[in-house]
């Protein structure tokens, strides 16, 4: 028996006033430790999805149950990866970090030095831990709040372009350690992107958007082609070409570029 | 330049090469210095800065005291700024000019503190609940815009001439601007620090004290520094309708005698007392927010 879906979009629409956001209805069932990538053109609503599974919007209409339960706001059992303004410019690198569990009181004090200073090795900040943001670059900046949210200890994570600024060596290296950290930590993901490079690579499953309104155009499972084991061969391998191709032709339709 | 270019031709031949050799650097520094001078938001060093200040401080002062001493001005009207300092001195030894001079600053911020502990809870409420904005805004912008001396006949009702119409006088011509100030400055807190700390868990007191209000601390804190000036303004005004010390009452008594240098001196201690008082809160904000 399949297991049962964990995160739900059950009959979501959205409207901000007059204007459509996401179309009427959006369904979709995600699976626990589930890696689900939203693909298409910029603008589209995804973010919006996104946001409204983080609780920071509320649907217009349906709704969106996490474990069974009707989401109700944010709380830290999702976490977040903003684009901008994603630290905080009064802490250091390091206290930015920990402020992700600044508010976990079931971690004691060494435990949480220890996965601070694993996350700033992590994401390559380790030697900038005591500068303040506005000292480092935009690309660090970024990394600072990836290591928040993943310190944090979120079950959900819910990731909006968030490796965009980074140079690609750096990427690559983030992207082989989240799909690592999500399948060792057991952490859905919920990651929006227009890359499509990174969609295959990181994804089990694609879902390509349409344009404002979101609408899901197509569904792509790439857990069943590439299996859930991403490694570096792996994207230079036939099965990754192909799909990266099928899926290209999606997103120029999607972005209705072909007629 | 035009003089060398014209001795160069006068000297004839032999100074051609001296044209050649490239000019020494100190001329080229100076040069670049006075292009920063007037460059959109140009790099000036911090010397040429306070050397600036200075030399702009001298000209306006040398200036007040040449006019006055050749007779444009009469100097019954403007005394110059030599007699000026001298009545200073006079004043500070020999009628008290300090003790009035610190009974003032005492009122500026006895009255100062009242308004920023009542305006930042205020304004942190009215920009981060709907209900209250809703309900202060009108009656706030109303009060605002009554000038405080109009108001002084009914505060002297209420509270006769004592320190209590003087404070009444320093809030009402600040709370009400600063309570404005604090919710702007709560308003521009980005969203994204307040979604931050929802994501990590923080209940919105502590997304409110731990976030929200230590982002808006550097603009509050300029807020509080220009709000302190103003305080001044209405102090005087304050001490010249109801009081018998103080600088504000100084200054009027000084009028009442056609005595402009004492009337000088008091305007000038004033401005003194704003020029430290601002040096030291820049001071300060430097050192709370070396982040910026």
């Amino acid at each position: 028996m399949a297991p049962a879906p964990y995160l739900v979009f059950d009959g979501v629409a959205k409207y901000f006033g007059d204007l459509e956001v996401v179309a009427p209805t959006f369904d979709l069932a995600i699976k626990r430790n589930e890696f689900v990538v939203f693909l298409g053109p910029s603008g589209s609503g995804k973010t919006t999805l996104m946001r409204m599974v983080g609780g920071l919007e509320t649907p217009t209409a349906g709704e969106i149950r996490l474990d069974g339960q009707p989401i109700d706001g944010p709380d830290r059992d999702r976490g977040m990866v903003f684009q901008s303004y994603s630290s905080f410019p009064w802490l250091t690198v390091a206290q930015n970090v920990a402020y992700g569990m600044k508010y976990r009181l079931d971690m004691t004090p060494e435990r949480k030095q220890r996965r601070l200073a694993h996350y700033l090795e992590l994401v390559g900040l380790a030697d900038f831990a005591d500068a303040y943001p506005n000292k480092v670059s935009g690309g660090m900046r970024q990394r600072i709040a990836i290591a928040r949210t993943l310190a944090a200890g979120s079950d959900v994570l819910l990731m909006d372009e968030p490796f965009g600024a980074l140079d690609a060596q750096r990427r690559e290296d983030l992207q082989l350690e989240l799909r690592r950290i999500q399948r060792q930590d057991a952490k859905t993901v919920i990651f929006v992107t227009h890359d499509v490079d990174e969609a295959v690579f990181l994804a089990d499953r694609i879902i390509i958007f349409s344009k404002r309104p979101a609408r899901m155009l197509e569904e792509i499972d790439i857990a069943a082609t590439l299996g859930p084991d991403r490694t570096l061969e792996l994207r230079d391998s036939e099965r990754f070409f192909k799909l990266r191709t099928e899926i290209l032709k999606f997103v120029r339709i999607a972005a209705g570029h072909e007629n | 330049m035009m003089s060398k270019a014209t001795a160069t031709t006068v000297s004839g031949r032999t100074s051609d090469i001296v044209e050649q050799v490239p000019p020494p650097r100190a001329p080229a520094a100076r040069k670049h210095m006075r292009n920063q001078f007037f460059t959109f938001r140009g790099n000036l060093s911090k010397h040429a800065q306070i050397l600036t200040s200075v030399c702009a401080s001298l000209i306006v002062i040398a200036t007040w005291e040449i006019s006055t001493r050749l007779g444009w001005i009469n100097s019954l009207f403007l005394p110059p700024p030599s007699v000026t300092i001298e009545t200073l001195w006079t004043m500070i030894t020999q009628k008290h000019l300090l003790l009035n001079a610190g009974i003032s600053t005492l009122r500026v911020w006895v009255a100062f503190a009242i308004s920023v502990v009542m305006a930042v809870p205020i304004g942190i409420a009215m920009s981060s609940f709907r209900g209250v904005g809703a309900a202060l805004e009108p009656i706030v912008d109303f009060i605002r815009y009554l000038p405080v001396p109009a108001l002084v006949p009914l505060s002297i009702i209420w509270f006769g001439v004592g320190e209590t119409t003087k404070i009444f006088l320093l809030w009402l011509g600040t709370f009400f601007q600063l309570v404005l100030l604090v919710a702007d400055d709560m308003r521009r807190v980005p969203q994204e620090y307040v979604e931050i700390a929802y994501t990590v868990g923080a209940r919105p007191r502590q997304m409110l004290t731990d976030v929200a209000f230590r982002a808006m601390l550097p603009s509050l804190f300029d807020n509080l520094r220009i709000t302190l000036g103003w305080c001044w303004t209405y102090l005087i005004i304050a001490e010249i309708v109801a009081a018998d010390n103080g600088l504000g009452f100084v200054i009027w008594a000084a009028r009442r005698y056609m005595n402009t240098s004492e009337v000088m001196a008091g305007v000038v201690t004033i401005g003194l007392i704003g020029l430290l008082t601002d040096q030291i809160l820049r001071l300060v904000h430097k050192r709370l927010f070396r982040y910026l």
